[in-house]
């Protein structure tokens, strides 16, 4: 009896043995094929598949290499998660060898990893796109990323709104904020519609704001925090407490409300980035009623009617497959125009390929926006969005800024607002 | 490491059969140890490799700060940048205040909601008990949203307040940072006194019946019988419950990230919410997460032995 039940556990311990160790071969061989299996395949990963992924199913149609490639659909913050662990850990298995990284993040992953990504300097021509992208994208001169979506913003206005106010989009054209707060007071007063949403934990306004000065929260070196003494932020900072005390806000706390609040015709204006199209037209009863003009500008020396919200860049991983994988990159986003007429004909993804922009696809008009032909003007802005290094620590300092915010609309003074939020974020950006 | 147990069980044996022991029986006792140690060493080895060194490691991690990969030791840093972090300190106001608040609050429902489900007179029992411990069984994301939108600004909850005339105008819950956290702790608690409830439940079975019958001879009412012998009666199962529901609401972060997501700017976020923002959202310093980490390491042991020290038998 005893010797049988020493058997039965040796068989118990054995099986579970076997079953951890067939677990791990599992595991591994998936990974291996996954990220490091060389020439044969390659992986890509990325968000979103109404955008991103439908962009890289359409530059695998367009690619003709022997390479097979794998489109693999993550949410961003697993993306993340990934990238971090995965590079952190110092293992290569299991990564990607494409990968789509937002720009406000892709500092921090260049400067943290600094091996991990595979130099496109000598495969693509960083010229052929938007300038204001190559800041972000490169690192140490050496050009990683290969800029994709353009988060051009721009003033989505609704034309019967302004019109009941007495105003056209011409009047919204190229005008600072301050004009535009005078218009939200005049068109709340005519309609009673708010002029804009406004979120008090996404800060993406002040972003918007103050780049159309060329200014970020932290220097040109992209990591030392440029709050306190930031002429342009603090003038965004007034500008966001003006459009409070003007009440021409509906305060929404999530991305719902605010794609609600405009498909439901609660505002009158939604200034943000291009990407934002599709969710304007989801209101299909609102067609005709809408119109994009130029984001507005601060009101100082030097700032332009040309902001940028958001947008994303294709990276390399330095695996193997490195080369197929920027061979890929070359032969698609890097070169053909014809996959970019495509992609905005298709899925209205807008590039930052300078040289797509002349193709026919970039001169429709859209019926939706009143004829606007809508690609060509958004294409237009790109040019002239001034050009920032996002840097290292845009979320941490934006969190930072957001409890600031809340103590200067509550009555702290502006300066010392910024005093102190200069002070946090030196204390937690070692 | 054998001799001391096997004089042990010796000394349990009756004086006369103590020194009869059988040759037999020796390698008996032996042999099942080593059955025994073939049974757990599996788990134990897997515990050791998968949990202790890895803790091992975190508390190693802690002493170091950089970016991403590019660690080094900075010794005792991150320990001193700990409270200098108004970030950290409103992460651990807030957690402390989840925590004082909640706990108590919902370990007093449960006991009350048990104490009363637990009387036999009561119809429909069965339905009462699942329909408090339904909530337990819903996914924390799923039952956030839920709550997030209950308390949004167009919710039932404001349309409720509204059209019944108590307030007169709609209140933002979510952006203001004492409701924020209001919502918080009525979200959590929603969530877990049912879990707490069932453990009291069963506890109220083990409890003998005549100690109630003696108690009411003795002419005790209901909030006598209920402190004098229900509560202690269930005292270990209090300590229980509050500690799991400590270590629970430290370790707070599906709720906080699903409902608020930390704002209104940082008035809600907690310690496990800032440990996720250093690693993941913000330029990664793995580092001084780990620091945080161990924080709430070194909370959930002090707390437990507060409580142990409380309530606990003194032994």
């Amino acid at each position: 009896m005893k010797k049988f039940y020493l058997m039965f556990a040796l068989l118990i311990s054995l099986a579970v043995l076997a079953a951890c160790s067939s677990g791990d071969d599992e595991a591994n061989g998936a990974s291996g094929s996954e990220g490091s299996s060389g020439a044969d395949s390659i992986t890509a990963w990325a968000w979103d598949p109404a955008f991103n992924i439908a962009a890289l199913e359409k530059a695998k149609e367009a690619y003709d290499g022997d390479v097979e490639v794998k489109i693999i659909e993550n949410a961003q913050d697993d993306i993340i998660q990934k990238l971090n662990t995965g590079l952190s850990s110092g293992t290569t298995k299991g990564m990607p060898n494409i990968v789509l990284i937002e720009d406000y993040r892709a500092q921090s992953f260049l400067q943290a990893y600094p091996d991990a990504f595979y130099p496109l300097t000598d495969v693509i021509n960083s010229d052929d796109f938007a300038d204001y992208k190559i800041a972000t994208t490169s690192f140490d001169g050496e050009q990683y990323g290969l800029p994709f979506d353009s988060g051009v913003a721009g003033l989505y206005v609704r034309t019967d709104y302004l019109e009941e106010a007495g105003y056209t989009p011409e009047d919204l054209t190229n005008i600072t904020w301050d004009e535009y707060i005078e218009i939200g007071k005049a068109v709340k007063e005519a309609t009673g519609k708010n002029m804009l949403t406004l979120d008090p934990n996404d800060l993406g306004q002040i972003r918007m704001m103050i780049q159309t000065n060329g200014s970020w929260y932290v220097d040109e070196d992209g990591s030392t925090p440029n709050l306190e003494g930031n002429e342009s932020l603090a003038k965004a900072f007034e500008t966001y407490k003006k459009m409070m005390d003007a009440d021409i806000g509906k305060i929404v706390s999530d991305w719902s409300q605010f794609v609600g609040a405009f498909n439901s015709g609660d505002v009158a204006s939604v200034p943000t980035g291009n990407w934002i199209t599709p969710s304007i037209k989801q209101a299909e009863d609102q067609s005709g009623k809408w119109a994009v003009v130029p984001m507005p500008r601060l009101d100082m020396e030097g700032a332009v009617n040309a902001s940028n919200l958001g947008g994303s860049s294709w990276y390399v991983l330095n695996v193997d497959g490195k080369e197929e994988a920027a061979d890929f990159m070359l032969q698609t986003f890097g070169s053909n125009v014809d996959l970019y007429q495509t992609l905005v004909k298709d899925i209205g993804a807008l590039g930052t390929y300078s040289a797509a922009a002349e193709g026919d696809a970039y001169a429709v008009e859209d019926e939706f926006f009143g004829g606007q032909q809508l690609l060509a003007d958004l294409s237009t802005w790109t040019d002239e969005i001034p050009g920032v290094n996002y840097g290292l620590h845009t979320y941490a300092i934006e969190d930072i800024l957001v409890t600031g915010m809340q103590d200067y609309l509550n009555g702290t003074e502006l300066t010392k607002v910024l005093e102190n939020v200069q002070a946090q974020a030196e204390a937690q950006l070692k | 490491m054998n001799q001391p147990s096997s004089e042990k069980s010796k000394l349990d044996l009756p004086v006369s059969l103590r020194y009869k022991e059988t040759k037999r029986e020796k390698t008996g006792v032996f042999f099942k140890k080593k059955v025994g140690w073939l049974f757990v060493i599996v788990s134990v080895i897997a515990i050791t490799i998968f949990n202790f060194y890895p803790m091992v490691q975190a508390f190693l991690l802690s002493f170091q700060s950089g970016m991403g990969g590019n660690l080094e030791y900075t010794g005792l840093d991150n320990w001193q940048r700990l409270f200098s972090d108004p970030t950290f300190i409103a992460a651990l106001t807030n957690t402390s205040i989840y925590l004082l608040i909640q706990v108590p609050l919902m370990i007093v429902l449960a006991l009350i909601f048990s104490v009363l489900l637990n009387d036999p007179k009561l119809k429909f029992r069965g339905f009462f008990r699942i329909a408090i411990f339904l909530p337990c069984v819903t996914s924390l994301v799923a039952y956030s949203v839920i709550f997030k939108y209950l308390f949004g600004v167009d919710g039932i909850i404001n349309q409720f307040l509204l059209n019944f005339g108590f307030i007169s105008e709609t209140i933002n819950f979510l952006a203001d940072p004492f409701w924020a956290k209001v919502v918080i702790i009525l979200a959590i608690t929603w969530r877990w006194t049912g879990y707490n409830m069932i453990f009291y439940l069963a506890a109220l079975q083990n409890v003998d019946k005549s100690i109630y019958e003696a108690a009411k001879i003795d002419g005790a009412n209901a909030f006598q019988q209920f402190f004098q012998i229900t509560i202690p009666m269930l005292k270990p199962i209090i300590l229980f419950t509050s500690i799991t529901s400590t270590i629970g609401t430290l370790q707070i972060f599906d709720e906080i990230v699903n409902i608020t997501n930390g704002g209104p700017g940082n008035s809600t976020i907690s310690i496990s919410q800032y440990i996720y923002n250093l690693s993941f959202e913000y330029t990664p310093d793995f580092g001084y997460a780990s620091t945080v980490s161990y924080v709430i390491v070194i909370l959930v042991v002090i707390l437990s032995i507060l409580q142990f020290r409380v309530a606990g038998e003194k032994k």
